[in-house]
Formats: structure tokens, C-alpha cells, sequence
């Protein structure tokens, strides 16, 4: 079953584009990543799905009912976590998750004082006089304490010291073992990674590609970089698999996607002074894709 | 119910330092007026050196000052420009603050709809204002008791002090929909001010000249204190379209509010 279903959604600020065209499912009980850079268009698909912005053209369902028209119903089962949090300055923090809780029609506090324990959150602070980590740790208990169907994260770990993320990682597992399904967007590739089963990645506003973290892992290239003893001509990496080959002195670089037994068999009849080996970065992942685009 | 209290929660302070201001101020021109009356001829005398124009801008008659109710009708222009600046900083903030603080985002994804959004805000400065308006005009009624040498009529009187109210609607509408219109209002207290001001001095040019058109564009003369102290009523011309200047601004602002996208900051 698909919670959330978009159908070429467009949305256009006057003649500036916000997305267009955006389409896919996340499924029940996944962990759904979003990826794109900044400005690529993930607030705005993630804005139009809790209506707080109305698309353009194209439509969307959660929970198969329509954003627009069942929005305060689908948004009792939904937690949402904007990238940047401003609660309310003059209200402590309890108080606010009070408020918060008061919407939903269930007995919360039991949970908030859980998620504050596992998010050590100082539940009697004055939101004022919070850290913009503790301000995000509001934020996380915020949508989660209602215990929502659908939680949607956009960029959320800004902020979080590591120790932190991990715990919040966590907590999202757990979450996610409970049955909730989880849409994370993200700039920062080794989180979603991380965390999740399937990816869409956008840029531009369009939709590049949906794929299983797994293929994604395939598909992509490794950076190699080595350093050899002595100078020798590069024709050595030309083999299959290797793109964007470079010399520079005795370092050679490129890019390298397939059996990565193959170009290990390769160095290793080299002497070589160094060796780096690198996941690229989301900018030559999607390098790679516009190449397969074009 | 939940966002009805907790608005009204966060007016409570702003409500309070308004009643008192505005009580403290018709406690002070009150007690003007035993010895203002006790001198009256004096005054009157000092008053007729002033041009026509600038008593009628001032909103000074002369005929009247000497009275409690005709004094009262003075001061109670100032009371209004008091009381219209609460309102209005009221009708600009509602709306406006939730993009200011960004807590749209919090409030827009909880179940409920945009309407009751606005329903809930609205009310609760509704409620801010009657509750102004409750002890304001007791209060009135006591001070004027304790200076009236004569009898007054209670009637008028109470007539003339439930136009603070009807004044204080017509700036919380516009209010309002300046702040679904304008949603990015950095400073309230800069627009309310300036907006008020300007409202006060248009009036007070349009009671210099009698067009009575030019009324019609300043929410300060729609009651005009010397026809409710001539007949007990208002003039059902500027009552009426102040009730359909309020509705029409309130019924835009619910429409425009719930077809509006909410942006991130």
C-alpha cells in the first residue's frame, strides 16, 4: 500500500519554478530519503503535501486521500519536523508540547516525558533560552508524541550534535519498526544512506531518479586516487569501468563503477606510495545521473 | 478550543496594559471637569479666541464643553485614538505573527483547518476587546458619577462609550486583513501606528469641512458625539456600513487566509 502517492505535482512561484512534474509513492512501513541539493525543490514537494502551499497542477494523496481536500484528517496521523524550528519563544517547552498535544485526541504526556528522556530535553526551560539543538530537539519531540502514521523530516539533523543524531536515528528506527512509515529530505547523502530503503533524488525541481539505496550504492563510482612510486603512463587504469581519468605527476584519479575486484587487481600490479578511495559526494551523484539523462 | 485559550493566553498581558491605560485616561479627564465646569465661562471666553476650524478639528463645541456629556464627547476622541491603536495592533499581529515567529508551520500541520485557524484568533481578540470594554466602561460610568455635579442621561453616556467598541471592530477588520494581505509585517506597532494616525488626521480635516462623504473614509466620525447626545441614537447611514466594512474585511481575510500558501521563512 502506498501512503503517500504524488501525481505530477507542479508548483510554480509566478514564473519561478518550484517543482514540476514530481512523481512517486512511498510505501507503508518504509524509510523514504529525499535528496537533492539546497533549493532543488524538497521543502517545497514536502510544504505541498501538509498544504501549506497549493500546488499548482497535479495532485497527492496520503493515506489515499487528497492533500487538499482531507488535509486536517490525514494530518492526525502525520508528524511533521520543519528545517527550522521557532516555537513560540515565551512558552516553556512543556507548555508548548502541551499545546501541541492538545490537537490530537489522546493522553500524550506519558510519551512527551519518554521523548524528552531519550532526546534529553529540559522540559521545564523557557523555549527563549534554548540552543538552536535544543530548540531542534523541541522540534523532534514535537512530531513525534502524538505517535504519527506518517513522519515527515525535512532536513532534521541540522543542528544535532552526532551523539544526538544517532540517538534521534534511533528513535526513528523504532518508529519505523512500529509501523510508521518515514519521509526524510536531506542534502547530506551518508544519512539517508544511513537510514534508508529507497531514495528519490531531485534536482532542478524535477525528479532525476527513485531507486533502492542498494542499486543507488551499485550504480554509483568510486573516487580513486593514487599516488605510485614511480611515474607511469595512466593508459595502465584505462580499463572498463573507469571514467574522468587524470594524471597529475606521479597521482592518478578517476572514477571507477563496477566490480571493484577488478581495478583492486590492477593496482595491485603497481607499486603504489598511497591510495584514497572515496564515496563521491551527492554532486558527482548526480553528475552521474545527468550524464545518463543527456 | 485548545488555540482560542492559548491565543487569548498570549493577549492577556497586552490586554491588561491597555485596560488600565485606557481606564487610568478617562480617570485623568474626568477629574478634570469639576474644576474645568466651576470655570466654564472662563474657558468658553478662552476657547472663542481659537479659529472655528481648529475647535471643530479638535473636536471642541462650545455650547457643550460645560457639560459632563459634552465634555466627556471631547475627551473621548482621545480615548478612541487609544483605543483604535489596541485594536488594530491586535488585528495586525494575529495573523502576522504566526509567519513572524514562524510557528505557521507548527499550527498549519496540526488537524484542523485554516478557518478554525482564523476562527480561534479571531475570537480570542474579540474577547480581548469586549473584556477592554467591560471594565473600561464601568470604570467610566463610576468616575463620571463621582464628577457629575447634575444629573446626566445614562443612556447617552453609555451610548457614547460603546462607540470605543464599535471603533475598535472596524480597526481590528483592517487589521486583520492588512495582515493576510501584508503577511510579512516586520514591525506591528510601525504599521498600526502609522495607519491609525493617519485615519485620526483624515478625520480631523474631514470635521473642518462638512462633506459628509469624507466621514465616511475615517472610522473615528462614523459616531458623531453630538448627534448621539442630540438623539440618543447613532446615524443608521455610517452604523450600517461600519457593519458591512467589518464583515466584508473579516469575510476576506477567512477567504484570503485559506487560499494563501504558507512560505518558510
Amino acid at each position: 500500500m502506498n501512503v503517500i502517492e504524488i501525481k505530477n505535482l507542479t508548483k510554480m512561484y509566478g514564473k519561478a519554478r518550484g517543482i514540476e512534474n514530481v512523481s512517486f509513492n512511498v510505501e507503508e512501513g518504509e524509510i523514504f530519503g529525499f535528496i537533492g541539493p539546497n533549493g532543488a525543490g524538497k521543502s517545497t514537494t514536502i510544504r505541498t503535501l501538509l498544504s501549506l502551499i497549493y500546488p499548482t497542477s497535479g495532485s497527492a494523496a496520503i493515506f489515499g486521500k487528497d492533500i487538499i481536500t482531507a488535509a486536517p484528517e490525514i494530518k492526525k496521523d502525520i508528524g511533521y519536523l520543519p528545517s527550522e524550528v521557532f516555537y513560540y519563544d515565551n512558552m516553556k517547552v512543556i507548555d508548548l508540547l502541551k499545546y501541541s498535544a492538545s490537537f490530537y485526541k489522546k493522553d500524550c504526556t506519558k510519551r512527551i516525558r519518554e521523548l524528552a528522556e531519550i532526546m534529553e530535553l529540559d522540559l521545564t526551560k523557557k523555549i527563549d533560552d534554548l540552543s538552536l539543538g535544543n530548540k531542534k530537539k523541541v522540534g523532534i519531540v514535537q512530531g513525534l508524541l502524538h505517535e504519527p502514521k506518517l513522519i515527515i523530516l525535512d532536513e532534521p539533523t541540522s543542528g544535532l550534535d552526532p551523539l544526538m543524531q544517532q540517538k534521534f536515528f534511533d528513535l526513528l528506527e523504532k518508529e519505523n519498526k512500529k509501523g510508521a512509515t518515514i519521509l526524510f529530505s536531506s542534502h547530506i547523502l551518508s544519512e539517508v544512506q544511513r537510514l534508508c530503503d529507497r531514495v528519490a533524488i531531485i534536482k532542478d525541481g524535477r525528479i532525476v531518479t527513485v531507486e533502492k539505496i542498494s542499486t543507488l550504492k551499485e550504480n554509483t563510482y568510486k573516487k580513486f586516487k593514487v599516488e605510485t612510486k614511480s611515474e607511469i603512463g595512466m593508459e595502465h587504469f584505462n580499463v572498463e569501468g573507469v571514467n574522468q581519468l587524470e594524471k597529475d605527476g606521479s597521482t592518478i584519479s578517476f572514477l571507477f563503477r563496477g566490480n571493484i575486484n577488478s581495478i583492486m587487481k590492477k593496482i595491485a600490479e603497481i607499486e603504489i606510495a598511497n591510495i584514497w578511495v572515496e564515496e563521491p559526494d551527492l554532486e558527482e551523484i548526480f553528475m552521474h545521473y545527468y550524464e545518463r539523462e543527456d | 478550543m485548545n488555540m482560542f485559550l492559548h491565543e487569548l493566553k498570549a493577549y492577556r498581558k497586552s490586554t491588561i496594559v491597555w485596560t488600565l491605560s485606557l481606564v487610568a485616561l478617562v480617570i485623568l479627564f474626568l477629574s478634570m471637569f469639576p474644576s474645568f465646569s466651576k470655570d466654564a465661562e472662563e474657558f468658553k471666553k478662552l476657547l472663542e479666541g481659537f479659529p472655528v476650524e481648529v475647535r471643530k478639528a479638535i473636536g471642541l463645541s462650545i455650547d457643550s464643553i460645560a457639560t459632563l456629556l459634552g465634555f466627556y464627547s471631547y475627551a473621548f476622541l482621545y480615548l478612541k485614538l487609544a483605543g483604535a491603536i489596541q485594536a488594530m495592533n491586535l488585528g495586525t499581529s494575529i495573523l502576522s505573527k504566526e509567519s513572524r515567529e514562524k510557528t505557521a508551520d507548527f499550527l498549519l500541520t496540526k488537524p484542523v483547518t485554516r478557518k478554525q485557524v482564523v476562527t480561534a484568533k479571531v475570537m480570542a481578540a474579540l474577547v480581548s476587546l469586549i473584556l477592554t470594554n467591560i471594565v473600561f466602561i464601568m470604570l467610566s460610568f463610576v468616575m463620571a458619577s463621582i464628577v457629575a455635579g447634575d444629573e446626566f442621561s445614562k443612556k447617552v453616556f453609555f451610548l457614547l462609550s460603546i462607540t470605543l467598541f464599535f471603533i475598535q471592530l472596524m480597526f481590528l477588520a483592517l487589521g486583520i486583513i492588512i495582515s493576510v494581505i501584508f503577511p510579512k509585517i516586520k514591525s506591528v506597532i510601525s504599521v498600526s501606528l502609522g495607519t491609525v494616525f493617519g485615519f485620526f488626521m483624515l478625520g480631523m480635516i474631514s470635521s473642518t469641512t462638512d462633506d459628509k462623504a469624507l466621514r465616511y473614509l475615517t472610522p473615528f466620525y462614523y459616531f458623531d458625539s453630538a448627534y448621539i447626545v442630540k438623539n440618543t441614537g447613532y446615524e443608521n447611514s455610517f452604523l450600517v456600513t461600519g457593519i458591512i466594512l467589518i464583515i466584508a474585511a473579516v469575510a476576506a481575510s477567512y477567504y484570503l487566509y485559506a487560499k494563501k500558501d504558507v512560505h518558510s521563512v
